[in-house]
């Protein structure tokens, strides 16, 4: 009777979690139209939650350990559950194999609750949430009791196991039920966003990274998105896979400084807006029970399905969305994989194509992008200006060359000449045959396109590929990390295909094939800052560090390095926006810095520079790796 | 330094006075260009040199350099008026019968002939002297002192046109003047003060074009920037042309009769109306449009003193991005890169280092004074003035100073009065 | 119904010489979107073809009407006949074009064909009955009330407020309409000689009293700041020095 009271309740709760969670998957699937293989997503699944959210996960073992306990033992419980409903198969060992699983996510589920009631960590949301403990505790304990009484044939009084029954089956409705919207929306949207990912070439079956922006049809009816129901359904059921772990506020450098951004809320607010039927219902997020993006109360949000997400009185305050930095810290940390800045273009595409409201300085700044081709409406003659008498030679005039030294806007900055002064006396003395386009080369476009203006970013790429089109050149060599990735990651969808090349990685061939020679240990201590767009958006960590070796500095690690670096604040077009926050966000990454105690901070982009050198006080100096490379050159 | 040539001006140096048509004395190189260490000019005056007052001012110069402003270097500069006070009045040109009139309509800002006016005045002199015309200066009754600056009659409008505002009575009463008098060229000041805008109604009156914002100007050829400021606009001189401020030099050596003729009458409809000034704190005035600017930046903590300074002085206040992230000054009042890109005649930097972002918003500034404590500062390099002191020393000395001074004009106006 | 038509000109970016909103032309515009309730008529005489018109549109606007004539000619007859026909209460335009003549005579030319009062250097308006209330920038921030009537051509200041981003789907959207006006060519500017600008020391302003040849130096002198600098000198004597300086330059008054 207890065995039947038990899978009957299991039955059940399974039955109305599968009614809920196709009701709720109506709400993504309202979303546009996508092309996804879902054959192909289906197959790689399994190695996708294995490998890759795995290794996400991992980076905290506890967590990847409660997660293997608990999610096992549930997992290998619930067809045990299902199988107890057939008579013949209530034996020894189905109970004892029940009471294994359960004993097994008990350890787990003990584990969750030491985490969440004992250390408590600030990022994780309360409300719903809160609850989760008690739920994996009620279902394993109560269960694994009621196993036990079943292998020894049933001495507990039918009351008490009845009792222990339907305390087991409230864990179990808990979580079940919570698939939908709950703490375990993992389990079903989380895989099936692995199923159908946006961008399924970041996992380690394909190609590991991908990091470009997607173009946009600029010939759409509607530019970018204004509503969460002009999202791809896909994404949107991205969104929907968030668990609120708080992984990305941790990590979200506009978070550290106080800007009014906190990653973690802006995915939630889509969910909040789309969990409204389609018709223009409205809901507040006062619901949410994290930490809110930092400055603004809960509550005073609201949208739906079909309303506008961005605005002063909407789900979105524009000043959350313009203060991504885009850095990408969030999408590295998030084990469900959600493509954050994804969302954030979307929403700034819109902004800025159909509304034009790009906030501050940044509107300006494209206007004069459009009539000049640089950001700040200079001559472009001008871009070489700080090198009259390097005699740069211009690749229109040799017509071909070994390396195309592609110098960027930061050459209209007087600190930023600076290094690359240094970078063109190195390649000099490593003898390269380089050119430069001089008036020729257009902003890359970056900037354009991450403040949503796709329009003139398609306008620079295409006329950059054509120019470049025009020359015979080995490949791209550029100390600016931005339009190494556009030219790298963002120029092939528009027909142009280069190898590009950073400073950083270029002069450590030098100096590892011996055109360099060093001069021997230089000295010092040093902490290297990774710029976001050479990091994480392209991987390249170990070149600079392996520079800053063989220089012979004393290399020390910030806090946060490598590809899960801090961002400097500079980049998405941030510094333009200016959003105002308690503090810099430059100034949050100086702190990292002194912290090391190192007399020079290593950066190896000229926005990095900028931005860092902008901070006031006491701190250890800024120096481009070209520079630092320069001073030790023999 | 290398001194420049200006042959325009060299040739004016050499205008010989006294004659109605222009003669030069060719032979002698003007004592300003080839003869820089001489002391005294063309003309035996004794001419100020800056370095050399500079050099007198000084009290010693270790263990660190003091200055005294208040000494002699003054005393030869108010020799050197006074001689060329006594030069002037020995000629008195009379021109009785012009060959054609030019007017020069003057702007007068505030009721009082301004340097524009004069530059304008010397403008018509020299269309004037060209072919025997006389130079009528349109101006408002109880003006005086044109002759000097080289009107031969003075055609002097109801005073209350300078007072008030009314642009449309005062360009029918110009349009009258040009009506009666017919003269061959008439100039108009381009000057935001009202004279660009009054050169525009009265050539549009007459139907006639405007050759506007003259940037040079000799009697066969003017011309002024177009298309954006990148090209130049050349021709024979216009019927109607504004001149812009400070594109020709005032007028020098002799002195005209400025005869009082009569002003025509004339008759205007009027559509403006209810006109009146609003009134402006200094300190709330735009940043980009404000002329004198004291900024604040890291190095000041005294921050009413920094208010009091501005108000004393009469200046807008400006920051660096960190005194306005500390919020000491609004965001508006942030000067830089992302903040405001500021044109002003001078601004003052109070404990600024002059990062680049910061400078780039100062560009177009013509001046700047900078206080610093460190003598190696990006600002210390950009300004024309540098002090390096502490900035809370200096603002409440200055201070002081103003105050006293002011104090001492108006005692020397109420004794004067 | 508030009539209000703008007159938009094509701008040229002095660094790159292409082609963009003219910058007061746009202020004038934003001026005319912020009127409440204001029917408006945005007018360009030039080439339909010009892609750059459509960043007016793209400011908000529905339609811009082209009255179509020939390059180099002028454009004053055509626009006064088109306005004559609209009969508007209001005309705005940026006191000065970019990258023309730039004369700043056209506002003045149109009012005096359509036989209205003209109010100069205007930083915001708000328009009641049959009159309009007009805040006017004068030099160094100072700011002058006025009231004029209807027909008013009010050319437009810098001090306006900067206008509005054009977004690129607006502007995409919009409508140019093209006019077939006709035009007389303009025989003055075919008089005028033009070549490149060449910067040229600028006179500088010397305190009146100096001599001839004080003033003759000055008007040679491109910059006269030799960068002086004083070096720990006592408060009094920064104090004097900065204020000699200021009067100098003539920043604050002597009298
Ligand atoms: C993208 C970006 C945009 C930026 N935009 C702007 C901008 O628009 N405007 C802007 O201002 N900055 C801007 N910055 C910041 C800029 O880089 C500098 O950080 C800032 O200008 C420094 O301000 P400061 O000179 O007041 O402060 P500090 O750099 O701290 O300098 C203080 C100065 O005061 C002097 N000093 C100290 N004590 C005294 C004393 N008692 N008396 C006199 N002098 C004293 C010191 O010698 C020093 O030179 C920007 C930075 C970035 C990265
Ligand atoms: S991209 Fe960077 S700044 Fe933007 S939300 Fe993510 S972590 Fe924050
Ligand atoms: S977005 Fe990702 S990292 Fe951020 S809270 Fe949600 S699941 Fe965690």
């Amino acid at each position: 009777m207890i065995a039947t009271a038990l899978s009957s309740l299991i039955l059940a709760t399974l039955a109305a979690g599968a009614v809920l969670a196709l009701q709720h998957a109506r709400r993504w699937r309202a979303g546009q139209p996508a092309g996804v293989d879902i054959v192909a997503g289906l197959k790689a699944l399994p190695g996708r939650y294995l490998v890759d959210v795995h290794h996400v996960v991992a980076r905290k073992s506890f967590n990847a350990r409660f997660h293997a306990l608990t999610a096992g033992g549930f997992l290998a419980s619930l067809p045990l559950l299902v199988l107890a409903a057939v008579p013949a198969l209530r034996g020894w060992l189905l109970w004892g194999l029940l009471a294994l699983a359960l004993a097994v996510m008990l350890g787990g589920a003990l584990m969750v609750g030491y985490r969440r009631r004992v250390e408590k960590p600030a990022e994780l949301s309360q409300g719903r949430f809160k609850r989760l403990p008690y739920a994996l505790l009620a279902y394993a304990a109560a269960f694994l009791v009621v196993a036990l009484d079943q292998l020894a044939g049933g001495v507990l009084p039918w009351p008490l196991a009845l009792a222990f029954v339907l305390a087991g089956a409230w864990g179990g409705a808990e979580l079940i039920l919570g698939v939908g919207r709950g703490p375990l929306k993992h389990a079903l949207n989380g895989a099936l966003h692995l199923v159908a990912h946006p961008r399924p070439a970041r996992f380690h079956d394909r190609a590991g990274r991908d990091t470009g922006l997607r173009p946009a049809d600029l010939e759409a009816p509607k530019l970018g998105s204004e509503r969460p129901l002009d999202f791809a359904w896909n994404r949107l059921l991205g969104f929907d896979a968030c668990v609120q772990c708080g992984r990305c506020e941790v990590a979200c450098p506009a978070y550290a400084a106080d800007l009014p951004l906190n990653p973690k809320k802006l995915i939630q607010d889509l969910v909040t807006a789309m969990d409204t039927a389609a018709d223009g219902e409205r809901r507040t997020d006062a619901s949410y029970a994290g930490h809110n993006h930092p400055g603004r109360p809960i509550g005073l949000a609201q949208g739906g399905a079909a309303l506008p997400l961005v605005g002063p009185g909407a789900m979105i305050h524009p000043d959350t969305l313009w203060a991504c930095t885009t850095c990408r810290a969030c999408v590295q940390e998030c084990p469900m994989m959600i493509e954050h800045v994804d969302a954030v273009i979307d929403l700034r595409r819109f902004q800025t194509l159909e509304l034009g409201a790009t906030p501050a300085k940044a509107a300006a700044v494209l206007e004069e992008l459009r009539v000049t081709d640089n950001p700040g409406g200079k001559p472009l003659a001008r871009r070489t200006d700080w090198a009259v008498d390097l005699n740069l030679p211009l690749l229109a005039e040799k017509g071909q060359c070994d390396v195309l030294l592609w110098l960027g806007d930061g050459a209209f900055d007087l600190r930023v000449q600076r290094s690359l002064r240094a970078l063109v006396g190195l390649m000099r003395r490593a003898g390269i045959d380089f050119a430069v386009l001089g008036e020729e080369e257009l902003d890359s476009g970056d900037v354009a396109r991450r403040l949503g203006d796709e329009a003139t970013f398609q306008d620079l790429a295409r006329r950059n590929i054509a120019t470049l089109s025009r020359y015979r050149f080995g490949r791209i060599v550029t100390a600016d990390p931005h339009a190494l990735h556009v030219i790298r990651n963002e120029y092939p969808s528009f027909g142009g295909h280069w190898t590009v090349t950073h400073h950083t990685a270029f002069l450590l061939e030098l100096v590892e094939s011996g055109k360099l020679t060093l001069k021997g240990p230089t000295g010092g201590s040093v902490t290297y800052h990774d710029p976001c767009y050479l990091g994480r958006y392209n991987g390249e960590i170990e070149a600079p560090r392996r520079l800053l070796d063989a220089i012979g500095l004393q290399r020390v690690e910030m806090e946060r390095s490598g590809l899960r670096s801090s961002c400097c604040g500079g980049g998405g077009g941030a510094p333009l926006t200016d959003v105002a926050g308690k503090r810099r966000i430059p100034d949050v990454r100086m702190d990292h810095a002194r912290a090391t105690g190192a007399e020079r901070v290593a950066v190896a982009c000229p926005t990095c520079t900028l931005m860092l050198e902008g901070v006031v006080g006491q701190r250890p100096a800024v120096a481009e790796i070209s520079e630092l490379v320069l001073e030790a050159v023999a | 330094m290398r001194t420049r040539r200006d042959p325009r001006a060299e040739r004016q140096a050499k205008l010989v006075p006294g004659t109605a048509r222009p003669r030069f004395l060719v032979g002698a190189a003007p004592a300003g260009f080839a003869n820089a260490g001489a002391a005294t000019g063309p003309t035996g005056r004794p001419r100020r040199d800056p370095r050399a007052s500079r050099a007198a001012a000084v009290v010693r110069t270790a263990p660190r350099l003091r200055l005294d402003w208040t000494n002699k270097g003054q005393a030869s500069l108010a020799i050197g008026t006074a001689q060329a006070a006594a030069a002037v009045k020995a000629a008195v040109r009379v021109i009785e019968e012009p060959a054609f009139l030019v007017l020069a309509v003057l702007d007068q800002p505030g009721g009082a002939p301004s340097d524009h006016d004069r530059q304008l005045i010397a403008g018509a002199r020299l269309l004037a002297d060209a072919g025997g015309g006389a130079v009528v200066a349109v101006t408002v009754e109880g003006v005086s002192g044109l002759g000097e600056a080289g009107a031969d009659r003075l055609l002097a409008l109801p005073a209350d046109l300078a007072e008030g505002y009314e642009p449309e009575r005062h360009a029918a009463a110009v349009l009258a003047a040009i009506e009666t008098l017919k003269p061959r060229h008439v100039l108009f000041a381009e000057s935001a003060d009202g004279g660009a805008d009054l050169a525009r109604r009265v050539a549009a009156a007459l139907g006639e074009r405007l050759f506007a914002g003259v940037e040079a100007l000799s009697p066969d050829r003017a011309s002024r920037r177009a298309r954006g400021g990148a090209a130049e606009m050349a021709r024979a001189p216009a019927r109607l042309m504004s001149v812009a401020a400070d594109a020709l030099p005032p007028h020098e050596g002799t002195v005209h009769e400025a005869r009082t003729i009569p002003a025509p009458a004339f008759e205007a409809e009027r559509r403006i109306g209810a006109v009146r000034p609003l009134a402006v704190d200094p300190d709330l005035i735009p940043l980009t449009e404000t002329d004198f600017i004291l900024s604040a930046g890291n190095g000041v903590t005294d921050w009413e003193g920094f208010a009091e300074l501005a108000r004393v002085l009469g200046a807008t206040r400006g920051g660096s991005r960190v005194v306005c992230d500390e919020g000491h000054l609004p965001r508006e009042r942030q000067v830089g890169a992302s903040g405001s890109l500021v044109r002003a005649g001078c601004y003052v930097a109070y404990g600024i280092a002059g990062a680049p972002q910061h400078l780039q918003g100062i560009t177009e500034v013509k001046r700047v004074v900078a206080i610093n404590t460190d003598l190696h500062a990006e600002m210390i390099k950009r300004a024309d003035l540098a002090i390096v002191a502490d900035a809370q020393e200096v603002m409440p000395a200055l201070i002081r100073h103003a105050l006293e001074r002011r104090a001492e004009r108006q005692g020397k106006e109420r004794r004067n009065a | 119904m508030l009539k209000v038509a703008v007159l938009l000109s094509i701008g040229r970016h002095p660094a790159s010489g292409r082609p963009r909103r003219a910058p007061l032309d746009a202020r004038a515009l934003e001026l005319a979107l912020r009127l409440p309730g204001a029917e408006i008529h945005a007018v360009h005489a030039g080439d339909p073809a010009e892609p750059v018109l459509r960043d007016y549109l793209g400011m908000g606007l529905d339609r811009l009407t082209v009255l179509e004539i020939p390059a180099g000619s002028d454009p004053v007859p055509a626009l006064v006949a088109h306005l004559k026909a609209l009969s508007p209460d209001l005309i705005l335009a940026g006191r000065c074009a970019e990258g023309g003549e730039d004369s700043g005579m056209l506002p003045y030319l149109v009012a005096q064909g359509l036989g209205a009062a003209l109010l100069p250097d205007v930083a915001d308006l708000s328009a009641g009955e049959g009159t309009a209330t007009l805040t006017q920038a004068l030099p160094r921030g100072r700011r002058r009330q006025a009231e004029a009537r209807f027909p008013l051509v009010v050319s437009v200041h810098p001090a306006a407020p900067e206008p509005r981003q054009s977004a690129f789907a607006r502007a995409r959207r919009g409508l140019v309409e093209a006019v077939a006006a006709s035009a007389p060519q303009d025989g003055f500017i075919g008089e005028c000689e033009i070549r490149p600008w060449r910067p040229r020391p600028k006179r500088l302003r010397l305190a009146a009293g100096g001599s001839a040849l004080e003033r003759l130096k000055a008007a040679t002198e491109t910059k006269s700041g030799q960068g002086q600098v004083l070096v720990r000198p006592t408060a009094d004597e920064a104090a004097r020095a900065i204020y000699e300086y200021l009067v100098e330059q003539r920043v604050i008054g002597t009298s």
